[in-house]
């Protein structure tokens, strides 16, 4: 006991120790929306926006920063990646990846090898309803430890894509009186509940950086990103450019998580594609999309493209 | 889910003892399980004399419960599945399949979106003919509205290979008529099913599911005030997507277009379906002539907006 007491009042970390501890604390993200913005372990950040707002290629991109190793700018981690949508797109992800690697490394010849150490950081689960996501959530303690003993590295983001997936078929679900009084249907409110504790116990033991993405999928009536339907001029994507980027900014969006969800969510932030459009070098155009920080309510936000390679920032 | 008591007889642990712990918490099945805060539950079997058996019962549904979802996969294992088994079919129109770079995916969800005319359904049909050819694949085709017309399949059948008629591929191309949401379910399960139990042997394997048109049985049961509706339509969309990635099929579907504000056209099935398929393609057709344009709304790896034409020939 005595032994135990005096282990814990003992200093028992070095400078260097305490310096890698904080990095791997502070996972600074180069990219749009992150990059002006201090994230640190225990966050959990909601990235909201109608689809295709690119939701997925910001998380792919995140999670290409963090597998890769820290010699080349990354944070050299696990990441974990839970596909709710089931519309993950490996081909995207390992092109961006060796896009990276290629800029990174040009005169040097162990791409393919440093390429393989990457894509096995990288863990994927796909769930195709609540019980899927709630099993996985469950037993992904023993998956870390499990991954963690394999490869000798912790994991630094769980990301989750999307977490209203499954709103509707949860919230038809509701309470039918199952007989006994104690006993819990799987209800949206008792599913979120399970779902913010699960995590809450997991962030508690392997510390990391919880990213999820967020559709609107109640639609507003008066947004001002709809895509325009209108078939008299389709196929102009110019032609509207920039009238209504202003109104863009004062887009609200509809809630629909829980409460129980909702107070989870230590940062917000709201991805729009405008109508504008910017010419690469290639002559394609491409659309520019805008990040606004609603949690907490900064006065920054960016504007980005997506390009092949990944998620570039515009001025 | 199972019942606890349906697991005694393959698990010894689960016994009469610690289901009627199980049941004192209101748990009475594995999905209860997944509801409950486990380590509040070994707390309470903490306090019964035969704690350490109902410990070791709460590690075997947990084990159980690490049963029941997907397998993790890490990136390589992914890629390999992306590479090896899921191809890309050609769509029969150069345009086409040069804007998509090759054509459909294997494992993913095409969505038409087009006004009526527009040639939603003559593509359907010229790729149901392209599969059943040129990939020697099986095509199930879901009819909803009655538009599905074998001599058009024939027409194009002669046209892709030379004016021969072909009976093998004919008869490889199955339609199935749908008019509720719920018939499509039932075909969707036996679909899942059969291809499950036959596995990849055989010489012709299927590659491609349209239904022509999914909005048309869908929008009956959307509206009104509860959830149901788009309850159901989430569920399609998730049983087509897996269907598309576990089976390694393309799986293609068309939304009509209904009058929004100010006169608009706008896709039947709005808001909510638009974060369900892969790839949202919009489909018009010009006045006056057989030339359709085709652009790219959203798609995992293509910047939306790429427009391509094509013409469908008579």
């Amino acid at each position: 006991m005595t032994m135990e007491v005096r282990g814990w009042i003992d200093g028992d970390e070095s400078g260097r120790e305490m310096l890698s501890r904080l990095l791997t604390e502070r996972p600074y993200l180069h990219i749009p929306p992150f990059q002006k913005f201090p994230l640190r372990v225990g966050n959990v950040v909601e990235l909201v926006g109608p689809s295709p707002c690119a939701k997925t290629h910001i998380l792919m991109q995140a999670a290409i920063d963090c597998i890769l190793p820290k010699h080349y700018g990354g944070l050299g981690h696990l990441v974990l990646f839970i596909d709710l949508d089931c519309r993950f797109d490996i081909l995207r992800l390992s092109q961006m990846l060796r896009n990276r690697i290629f800029q990174a490394n040009k005169n040097q010849s162990n791409d393919e090898e440093l390429f393989v150490e990457c894509m096995r950081r990288f863990l994927y689960i796909r769930c195709y309803d609540t019980l899927e996501f709630l099993a996985t959530l469950k037993t992904l303690h023993y998956q870390l430890q499990k991954e963690r003993q394999a490869q000798g590295i912790g994991v630094n983001f769980l990301m989750i894509d999307s977490i209203g997936a499954f709103h509707w078929v949860d919230r038809a679900s509701t309470s039918l009186h199952l007989g006994v009084d104690n006993r819990k249907g799987l209800s949206l409110q008792n599913v979120s509940v399970t779902v913010v504790q699960e995590i809450k116990k997991l962030v508690l033991v392997h510390p990391m950086l919880v990213i999820a993405a967020k559709a609107t999928i109640l639609g507003n009536r008066y947004a001002a990103n709809e895509v325009k339907w209108n078939l008299k001029r389709p196929f102009s994507p110019d032609s509207a450019a920039s009238s209504v980027t202003n109104k863009v900014h004062q887009l609200m969006y509809r809630e629909y998580m829980p409460s129980i969800w909702q107070s989870f969510v230590t940062l917000r932030i709201l991805i729009q594609a405008s109508d504008d459009h910017i010419s690469t070098e290639n002559n394609h155009n491409k659309s520019v999309y805008l990040s606004e920080w609603l949690m907490p309510p900064l006065s920054f936000g960016d504007s980005f493209i997506v390009k092949d390679a990944g998620v570039f920032c515009v001025s | 889910m199972a019942p606890l008591k349906s697991l005694e007889a393959q698990y010894g642990i689960l016994d009469s003892n610690f289901q009627s712990f199980c049941a004192s918490n209101g748990i009475f099945t594995v999905e209860d399980f997944l509801l409950h805060d486990l380590s509040v539950l070994a707390a309470f079997a903490e306090q019964e004399p035969t704690s350490e058996r109902l410990k070791e019962g709460i590690t075997q549904v947990l084990s159980i419960i690490d049963r029941q979802h997907q397998p993790w996969l890490n990136g390589l294992q992914l890629l390999e599945d992306a590479q090896q088994n899921k191809h890309v079919l050609s769509t029969g129109f150069k345009g086409i399949d040069k804007l998509l770079e090759g054509g459909l995916r294997e494992g993913q969800l095409t969505e038409l979106v087009g006004p009526s005319s527009s040639g939603k359904t003559q593509l359907c049909l010229r790729v149901a003919a392209n599969v059943a050819i040129q990939h020697k694949g099986r095509v199930i085709f879901l009819d909803t509205g009655n538009s599905f017309s074998p001599r058009r399949i024939e027409h194009f059948v002669r046209q892709i290979s030379g004016s021969v008629f072909n009976e093998k591929v004919m008869s490889n191309i199955l339609c199935h008529s749908t008019f509720d949401i719920f018939s499509m379910f039932d075909v969707l399960h036996q679909l899942e099913n059969s291809l499950k139990s036959q596995g990849h042997k055989g010489d012709c394997k299927a590659r491609t599911l349209i239904v022509d048109s999914i909005s048309s049985l869908i929008t009956p049961i959307l509206g009104g005030s509860g959830p149901q509706g788009h309850a159901l339509m989430t569920s399609a969309g998730f049983l087509l997507k897996k269907l598309a990635h576990e089976l390694n099929i393309a799986v293609l579907v068309t939304n009509h277009m209904v009058a929004g504000e100010g006169g608009n056209l706008k896709p039947a099935l709005g808001e909510s379906w638009k974060s369900i398929p892969h790839v949202r393609l919009l489909l018009s057709r010009d006045q006056g002539n057989k030339t359709c344009s085709i652009s790219i709304l959203k798609h995992p790896s293509l910047a939306s907006g790429e427009v391509a034409r094509f013409v469908i020939d008579d």
